[in-house]
């Protein structure tokens, strides 16, 4: 044990050099002075970092992740970008309709739809279907929501035709009039 | 690595919330490239703070009317141009109604001056009703001088919608029998101001 401790206690040989390369080495580290702190966080350092696949396969399926959470939050927003659309859509719905009786004059006519702005200008929508009801006159009493709209009668699935008794409103867009329709609350 | 991720998600993300954001009605009814055209002209519309169901509207009655994509499209963004200068005519409080029918009447041919005046002439009253009115009127042939200020008389005289209503219908009667659209509407609307208007008192002697 004792022969043990004078080993241990005996100064290690090195070369002469030796001292003077560590005294380069730390000359050359930088010097942080009174912003001790700030200059370590801000002054560059060169760091050598080893990395296995595993640790890589880690780091990889982390940003996988993150990006699906993003992607996830980004979908939620989207959600809430809509609703003002579908709020303004659903709205027609979900304010109080009116009943409107739609009527038109087509002794010619086999078949007679309402389309406009409150049906999605769809001629196949079963409650703006008009009957026949004899003497040529075809007519529908169907719900609007209150509001401004637009329409037109579509005759035999391919005519389309204004309301006469209603007011018109000029289309330059289409090239072609509609009827207008104030649906207002009832009091 | 970061900068990547971020453009990674910007770029799967843009389009799906374009594609999110739209009524489904219209992915049924139009074709690709229409779909794509109207959604951007309908996403400016949202940024702008703009209704955006009257352009979805323009663009299904397109489809329904079997209007070819590039019409369709015109139609759209036309509307949305019009709009625009309507809230901005109307102010930053007006309601979508207000901005559909003022939209309506500007493509009628009224100028964004006498939509102004209108506007004013309504005072906190809504618009809608009156420029429903001169639009009609519009449409049945009146000279747009004329029926702009036969709207704005009826309107400083605080007529109500159900006046109006009954006053349009009045015309379109008389339209349909025969008379002048113009002297037909001035003629009405003469009467209806002279009926709502008090009896000034008579002078004292």
């Amino acid at each position: 044990m004792k022969n043990i401790a004078r080993e241990l206690r005996a100064p290690v040989p090195v070369s002469e050099s030796f001292d003077a390369r560590v005294m380069d080495a730390v000359r050359s580290m930088p010097r942080y002075g009174r912003l001790g702190l700030w200059s370590r966080l801000t002054t560059p350092r060169r760091r050598t970092f080893t990395i296995t696949p595993l640790t890589l396969g880690l780091i990889a399926a982390g940003i996988g992740v993150f990006a699906l959470l993003g992607a996830a939050h980004a979908y939620v927003d989207v959600n809430r970008a809509a609703k003002p659309i579908v709020a303004a859509l659903g709205s027609k719905k979900a304010e109080p309709a009116q009943r409107v009786q739609f009527v038109l004059v087509a002794p010619d006519a086999k078949k007679v739809a309402v389309v406009g702005d409150f049906n999605g200008w769809d001629s196949r929508h079963a409650q703006y279907q008009a009957q026949h009801r004899g003497g040529g006159v075809w007519s529908v009493t169907a719900p609007v929501p209150v509001g401004h709209h637009r329409y037109s009668f579509v005759v035999d699935d391919s005519v389309w035709v204004v309301d006469p008794s209603a007011p018109r409103l000029v289309d330059s867009d289409y090239g072609v009039a509609n009827s207008a329709l104030l649906v207002e609350h009832q009091q | 690595m970061r900068a990547l991720l971020v453009l990674a998600l910007l770029a799967g993300v843009t389009p799906l919330r374009t594609l999110r954001a739209q009524d489904p009605r219209l992915a049924a009814r139009l074709d690709k490239a229409t779909l794509t055209a109207v959604s951007a002209v309908i996403d400016s519309a949202r940024v702008a703070k703009l209704p955006t169901a009257p352009l979805v509207d323009k663009a299904l009655e397109g489809a329904a009317r079997g209007s070819e994509s590039g019409r369709i499209v015109n139609a759209v963004h036309q509307l949305s141009a019009r709009m625009a200068t309507s809230r901005g005519v109307l102010g930053a409080s007006a309601s979508a109604d207000e901005i559909k029918s003022a939209a309506a009447a500007l493509d009628a041919g009224v100028g964004e001056r006498d939509l102004a005046r209108v506007h004013a002439a309504c005072g906190k009253r809504p618009v809608t009703m009156s420029l429903a009115v001169l639009t009609d009127l519009i449409g049945r042939n009146v000279p747009i001088p004329t029926a702009t200020n036969v709207v704005l008389q009826l309107a400083r005289s605080s007529i109500s919608d159900s006046e109006l209503a009954l006053f349009q219908r009045n015309v379109r009667a008389d339209i349909d029998r025969g008379a002048d659209p113009g002297v037909a509407a001035t003629t009405r609307a003469r009467g209806l101001v002279v009926r709502t208007t008090p009896a000034s008192p008579k002078p004292a002697e």
